[in-house]
């Protein structure tokens, strides 16, 4: 096994010229996306280019209290990215998303790499930073369908709710089959991948590690390891997000306040 | 036995009601009239304590709602939505779930397929699924649900609405002796089942 090959600026613009395919194809059938297409390639080449030079001397100080700020930062920026695209939203849902991902993704993080990969400290930033970003990335994804299916339940399913109440449900009582089917939907992507993966796609992640010159088998241990501290972080995630939201929108006296749900266009 | 005292409620800049006062006493039928819009169904929802009172009192037995707590109160004040909500699965679902709630553990219950045959709805109703049941079948579903854990009183928004002459006799006929707050439209049915009328609008 041979080290990475390295890839210059000019093959990084090769690369992105394949991108100037899709605008082609984007402007001949109208598809209207070119913009979008070019500011998502910017951001992707400017954020990546700045994790890159982040990274370095994170990797280098090799120090918990800047493993923490970075953590914090990412947790940070997820908790609104998970809120962002939602259909419907509500004023505390960022506050929701945050506390779910530091619960379902932090609780992860450190079983997975104090316990499972047995990282000495387990706080290694070379081990600890990519793993809380992968569980991130997942996890975001599966929040934010929680969110929509929780919030629409609540909005359009107002009339069930409030027949269980009237007889004396209480928010809980209520809701429980509104938060199950939240998590239930925020697990379907991880779920689509766990039974999908190896037979139809070689994951992201292990495609890295195996271009990086890492041997095959020990690649697949690691993705194994990481999609069931995906799954994991995921429905921890799921149902502590889900379980704040929906509560948020019941007030001390077990009342639905349906005026509290923001609906975006 | 049940009191609300001086409510006020405005809605989107229009004052529905102010001040209103009203008296339930076991037994007796309050019936609610007024034009369409008046706010008939929304006094119902502040009486079941499913929107905050803006202003004004509620009480039952003396002691009031705050004190109560929220699910407390509806497991003894129990609201009947308007129309006919469709849920998921089939009635006997409802039924289960209703059962299992916390507050109805102590109630004493009646037979709510019983009551259901006296409202004219035969036995098969409950393992129908919700989807493919009338308007006027899920209303007196609900409504023996509700009638079946004993409330102390019953909210009841146009009950009737979605039913034929006979039904609607065979209803009021399984209602009465019931203490309820009963909204209507029909002038004769309010006649055959109030004590007291309140007129809003």
């Amino acid at each position: 096994m041979s080290g990475p090959l390295p890839i210059s600026a000019t093959q990084l613009a090769l690369a992105a010229a394949l991108v100037g395919i899709n605008g082609l194809l984007s402007l001949w059938l109208g598809l209207g996306l070119g913009k979008k297409l070019v500011i998502a390639s910017l951001r992707a080449v400017v954020q990546l280019t700045i994790l890159g030079l982040i990274l370095v001397p994170v990797f280098a100080a090799n120090h918990p209290g800047v493993v923490a700020v970075l953590v914090v930062f990412m947790l940070a920026i997820a908790g609104r990215e998970a809120v962002g695209r939602t259909k419907r939203t509500t004023k505390t849902l960022p506050l929701a998303a945050t506390a779910a991902l530091l619960i379902g993704c932090g609780t992860t993080a450190l079983l997975g790499s104090a316990a499972v990969i047995q990282v000495e400290p387990f706080w290694t930033p070379q081990y600890f930073i990519p793993l809380f970003g992968m569980l991130l990335g997942n996890s975001l994804t599966g929040l934010a369908l929680g969110f929509d299916s929780a919030l629409a339940s609540l909005d359009e399913g107002r009339a069930r709710i409030e027949t269980l109440l009237g007889l004396g449900a209480t928010w809980w009582e209520a809701s429980r089959p509104v938060v199950a089917d939240a998590v239930r939907t925020a697990m379907i992507p991880i779920l689509n991948s766990m039974s999908a993966v190896g037979l139809v796609t070689i994951p992201g992640m292990m495609t890295g590690q195996i271009l990086g010159g890492t041997e095959p088998g020990l690649a697949s241990r690691y993705q194994i390891l990481i999609l069931f501290l995906i799954a994991a972080s995921v429905a921890l995630g799921a149902i502590v997000g889900t379980v704040i939201a929906v509560r948020a929108l019941f007030d001390g006296q077990h009342r639905l306040r349906v005026e509290r749900i923001i609906r975006r266009s | 036995m049940l009191h609300a005292t001086s409510i006020t409620h405005t809605f989107s800049g229009r004052t529905l009601f102010s001040g209103l006062d009203l008296e339930v006493r076991t037994g007796e039928v309050v019936a609610i009239r007024g034009p369409s819009g008046c706010g008939k169904s929304v006094l119902l929802r502040l009486l079941a304590g499913l929107d905050p009172l803006q202003s004004g009192t509620l009480t039952l037995d003396g002691k009031p709602f705050d004190h109560w707590g929220g699910p407390a109160w509806r497991a003894e004040v129990v609201w009947v939505p308007q129309g006919a909500t469709v849920f998921e699965g089939v009635p006997e679902d409802l039924l289960a779930r209703v059962g299992q709630l916390a507050q109805q553990q102590e109630r004493p219950t009646r037979n709510p397929i019983a009551l259901a045959e006296q409202m004219r709805l035969d036995p098969g109703v409950w393992t129908r699924p919700w989807a493919v049941l009338s308007g006027g079948e899920r209303q007196r579903i609900t409504l023996a649900i509700a009638l079946s854990r004993s409330p102390r009183v019953l909210l009841l928004d146009e009950p009737t609405a979605a039913l034929d002459e006979e039904s609607t006799q065979a209803v009021e006929a399984v209602l009465a002796g019931q203490t309820a707050v009963w909204v209507t439209h029909d002038s004769a049915q309010c006649d055959r089942v109030a004590n007291q009328v309140v007129r809003l609008g």
